[in-house]
């Protein structure tokens, strides 16, 4: 395996980055910092900046504004070629007239590496990407879950700083995805690099990052480890972009009387919860953060509500529920022996722990850093 | 019975005429193809002799506007037996061609030119010479040294004394003979030199001197009129006719009859045409019809031997024809015969000599 | 459905098949049986093609001449597409139709157009006369050169149109791939964009190469003595009905056009692996 290089991973920092195109804001004051070894998705729809602030990095785009820097040293007026910096592309970008061991020795070959050593390094590379044998192919007889390990494996063996992988997986099926992801987990722990990843698929984004930053019209909208952001999303964007969630409206009552008029339920905040909600007006409830039988307490609402339809998905079912003033919810839970699965149009009381549901800030202007 | 024999009668004679009238109506929609040049020539051929010719013959004139490659069409049609023309233009060199070819009916000159009036040298026995043009030296007279007149091939060959750019044809046929007029051979032995292999190898020592000073070898006439009117080139062998779009544009230049090559165009019948009677007819009518010439060459300088051609025309304008008397006795009347013999050998030679 | 879209895909093809069997298949072996036989059996025609040196000096002098023009159009083409390539979407058809432009005019046009420009009254020397830079004209019409700039001028459009389409194929994040893995951008374009490109201006090339083989007006109208293309020949040969003769310099110079296709196609072929697995840049 390849030995860890002191340099092989190094930090990055977006300092305050903004590039307009026109009247458009592509990347408005985006501020990033990744640590060395990191692994840190940019999540986002298509136009939510994530692409641009990549190829920032890469040298691709020109900042109008900002910094970036790699290893405290700005990068911004170097050209791609002397940033040191991998990338893995969406379409894989193996150069078709070169094989295999030729694709991945380009970078060497480029640095003018000996030739012992472009043979030993490639060797490493492909062997890491377990295609060893596989050297004297054209990327054309190829599949295309090994076309992107051989783009992996060019993007890392010249040990650049960074590692930029853009919708690496966007082109795979299903099942090759969720293989690359593990793949992908494990040379990120071989290697200690740091990774950028961008996607606009939450679930991938979920399984590999240190940190997800999820992006909105040009910026961060909230950045945090992939279990706090699922959990505690900040705004309505991101919960509705990460996993499945209801959204529910509330109201503010008199005396800390918090209502919600679409389960006609209503709940008294206690005295320590008094800031709750603050300047808000809907939570983010998780189907499997409502459960049927929970016993009344300070912390709990609960509400009536009839069954719609329900998708058995193997050991969860997923319920379809109507409140009595016909909102729909989606409702959760695990399959058991004392779990029975509850029929079309029955009649059943729902709750959920005010702790589980997260006051949610509108649009994509979220409290940034958390 | 009388009865009956004059109601016969009666039938007899209507029938007749009902039969003449029906001949008469046939006869006015008689109409022959023609296959000739395009073009001006075209324009105002229809003009002065089809339509003239109509009027006096009721017979119509379909013209073809002939393509350079006419006569690979000609034979095509008369091997496949569908000839579609009844009289065409014949150059003098795809004469002899197409009389090897067997491509042409024969002349009945007891119908064409009953009273011998036609020179003999006109008479051919598969077509009639009915138009000249000629190869001759065009001299832009304002790039001539001052005081001094280009009158030879001996003068074109001149260089010192007649210093400029000069251009040839790209083409064997000519020149040898132009070659060999500068050299001192007699007009009349040109084509005597020209078969042996030394009178040949003459002509051409002779174009080795002229070569470093051509400009150019031109390939068609629009050509040497653009060299000549671009100041391109001072002095070049061209068709005779060119020189009135050089004149008319304003371009001092004057031909050099001396010397001249004169290439009698044929009128011929393609053989196996349907209508050989009116063909022969229209052949009559273009070649003798002198005042139908006199007229033609006030727009087009291709004068024919029409007897009493010259009577009453322009003596300025007579003088700017090949035929004109004093014009032709000064050239000499190139042999399409020499060159159907020899064009393939000295070509060769000729393209061989030009690359080196 | 399979079988029916089969049918209907091989269908289509019929006519352009038609064509291509009614109006060339039917005429090459027409002429090829023209050259071998009048009337009967014979090779004289190409016994006597063969043991002139006039006929292979010909052939010899046409393609040289069109493989020069094929490889200036193929060296000036390249810069011009890859331009147009990288412009935006609008602007490389504004481009295109530059190209094209002269594409609508006649060559006998372009040719002659050419004389008026290179000619000795014409508008090179009288500039250059104009400002001194001569007293005698500067003799450029009527020479091979001219030939080359009325010929290059001529299918130059050709050999841009074939090369940027294929360069239109070529992924532009090919390019950005080699400069992130540390190539400048001289090595971007040398190492990942040429050998890609290779292809289609060998092909444009060779369209030109055929192309130029058939020329003879041009180099006529101003060209030099020398500049006798095998048209010529066969023109010259099918005025005086010679079809036999003609027909036999028609197959020397097709036989002599694939031979050279076939050696340039060889010869990229080795260019391009160079390219490819050629030393450290």
């Amino acid at each position: 395996m390849i030995e860890r290089d002191v340099e092989f991973g190094a930090s990055v920092t977006f300092d305050g980055v903004s590039k307009t195109y026109g009247a458009v804001k592509a990347l408005s004051d985006f501020n990033l910092s990744i640590q060395r070894g990191e692994f840190v998705t940019l999540l986002g729809p298509s136009g939510s900046g994530k692409t641009t602030a990549l190829n920032v990095l890469a040298g691709f785009v020109d900042a109008t504004e900002g910094d970036v820097r790699v290893n405290k040293n700005s990068i911004l007026g170097l050209p791609p070629e002397r940033r040191n910096i991998g990338m893995v592309f969406q379409n894989y970008s193996l150069f078709p007239h070169m094989n295999v061991f030729e694709n991945v020795a380009f970078p060497l070959r480029l640095r003018k590496v000996a030739q012992d050593e472009v043979k030993r390094r490639v060797g490493e590379s492909l062997a890491m990407v377990q295609l060893n044998d596989f050297g004297d192919r054209m990327p054309n007889q190829l599949s295309g879950g090994q076309r992107q390990r051989v783009a992996f494996a060019r993007a890392i063996v010249f040990e650049p700083s960074v590692l930029l992988m853009d919708e690496p997986l966007g082109a795979l099926d299903l099942k090759l995805r969720e293989a690359m992801q593990l793949e992908i987990k494990r040379y990120h722990k071989q290697l200690g690099c740091t990774i950028l990843f961008v996607t606009h698929d939450q679930g991938e984004a979920l399984a590999l990052s240190d940190r997800i930053a999820v992006m909105g019209e040009g910026r961060i909208v909230q950045i945090d480890t992939p279990d706090r952001i699922y959990d505690e999303p900040n705004s309505k964007y991101v919960a509705d972009f990460i996993g499945t969630t209801n959204i529910v409206d509330f109201e503010r009552g008199p005396s800390s009387i918090i209502r919600f008029p679409a389960l006609n339920a209503e709940f008294e905040l206690q005295e320590n919860d008094k800031s709750w909600g603050q300047g808000q007006n809907s939570i983010s409830l998780r189907p499997e953060k409502l459960h049927r039988d929970i016993s009344p307490s300070d912390h709990v609402i609960i509400f009536d509500a009839s069954v719609e339809e329900y998708l058995f998905l193997g050991n969860i079912i997923q319920y379809s529920v109507r409140t009595t003033t016909g909102k729909t919810l989606l409702f959760q839970e695990h399959r058991g022996p004392s779990v029975p699965i509850l029929a079309r149009g029955e009649s059943l009381k729902l709750a959920f722990s005010i702790n589980d549901a997260r006051p949610l800030d509108e649009g994509t202007h979220g409290s940034g850093h958390t | 019975m009388t009865k009956l024999l004059k109601q016969f009668a009666k039938v007899a004679v209507a029938t007749l005429v009902v039969a003449g009238s029906a001949n008469l109506a046939l006869a006015a929609d008689k109409e022959i193809t023609f296959s000739g040049s395009g073009g001006v020539v075209g324009k105002v051929s229809k003009e002065v002799w089809w339509g003239p010719y109509t009027e006096a013959t009721g017979t119509k004139i379909n013209h073809v506007a002939a393509e350079a490659k006419r006569m690979p069409q000609l034979e095509a049609m008369v091997k496949s037996g569908n000839v579609l023309w009844d009289a065409m233009e014949v150059s003098a060199s795809d004469y002899p061609l197409g009389v090897k070819k067997g491509l042409f009916e024969a002349i009945d000159y007891s119908l064409v030119d009953p009273d011998n009036q036609l020179p003999a040298d006109t008479r051919e026995e598969f077509g009639v010479a009915y138009a000249a043009y000629s190869q001759v030296l065009i001299v832009r007279t304002d790039k001539l040294p001052d005081g001094k007149k280009m009158e030879s091939w001996a003068d074109f060959w001149d260089v010192e004394n007649f210093p400029g750019p000069r251009a040839l044809r790209g083409r064997a046929e000519d020149n040898l003979e132009f070659a060999l007029l500068a050299d001192g051979v007699p007009a009349e032995d040109i084509y005597k030199v020209l078969s042996t292999e030394e009178g040949l190898d003459r002509a051409f020592a002779k174009l080795d001197e002229i070569k470093p000073h051509i400009t150019t070898w031109w390939t068609s006439g629009a050509q040497s009129v653009q060299l000549l009117s671009d100041g391109e080139v001072y002095f070049c062998p061209s068709y005779n006719g060119r020189i009135t779009t050089l004149v008319s544009s304003g371009i001092p230049a004057e031909i050099v009859w001396n010397g001249g090559a004169m290439h009698k165009s044929y009128i011929a019948i393609p053989k196996g045409t349907e209508h050989l009677k009116e063909a022969t007819e229209y052949v009559k009518f273009r070649t003798t019809s002198a005042d139908r010439m006199r007229e033609y060459v006030t727009h087009l300088p291709y004068p024919g031997w029409a007897p009493g051609l010259f009577d009453g025309m322009d003596p300025k304008m007579a003088a700017n024809m090949p035929t004109f008397p004093a014009n032709q006795k000064v050239q000499f009347s190139a042999s399409a015969e020499f060159w159907a013999e020899n064009l393939d050998a000295i070509q060769e030679r000729w393209t061989e000599w030009l690359l080196q | 459905m399979n079988a029916k879209k089969k049918f209907t895909s091989t269908w289509l093809l019929w006519p352009a098949l038609f064509m291509l069997v009614a109006f060339f298949l039917i005429p090459t072996l027409d002429i090829l049986r023209a050259s071998v036989y009048d009337p009967e059996f014979t090779t004289k025609h190409f016994a006597k093609l063969l043991g002139s040196n006039v006929y292979l000096d010909v052939l010899w002098r046409t393609i040289r001449l069109s493989v020069i023009v094929a490889l200036i159009c193929a060296v000036i083409a390249y810069p011009i597409s890859y331009f147009i390539v990288q412009r935006p979407r609008k602007q490389q058809i504004f481009f295109l139709f530059l190209v094209f432009i002269p594409l609508w005019m006649s060559v006998l046009i372009r040719s002659y157009a050419w004389m008026v420009v290179l000619g000795r009254e014409g508008m090179i020397n009288a500039l250059l006369i104009g400002l001194g830079f001569t007293d005698e004209p500067v003799k450029m019409l009527f020479t091979t050169g001219a030939v080359y700039v009325a010929m290059v001028q001529i299918l130059l459009p050709i050999q841009i149109v074939t090369c940027y389409s294929a360069m239109t194929e070529i992924d532009l994040d090919l390019m950005r791939a080699a400069r992130i893995l540390g190539a400048k951008p001289w090595q971007a374009i040398r190492r990942v964009f040429l050998p890609l490109s290779l292809d289609g201006t060998v092909t444009g090339a060779i369209i030109v190469f055929m192309l130029s083989m058939g020329f003879f007006i041009t180099p006529a109208l101003v060209g030099g003595r020398k500049d006798i293309m095998m048209a010529n020949l066969i023109e010259f040969q099918v005025q005086q009905l010679n079809w036999g003769f003609a027909a036999a310099i028609s197959i020397v110079l097709l036989i002599g056009t694939v031979l050279c296709v076939i050696i340039i196609k060889r010869l990229s072929k080795i260019l391009i692996r160079r390219l490819v697995g050629g030393g450290h840049a």
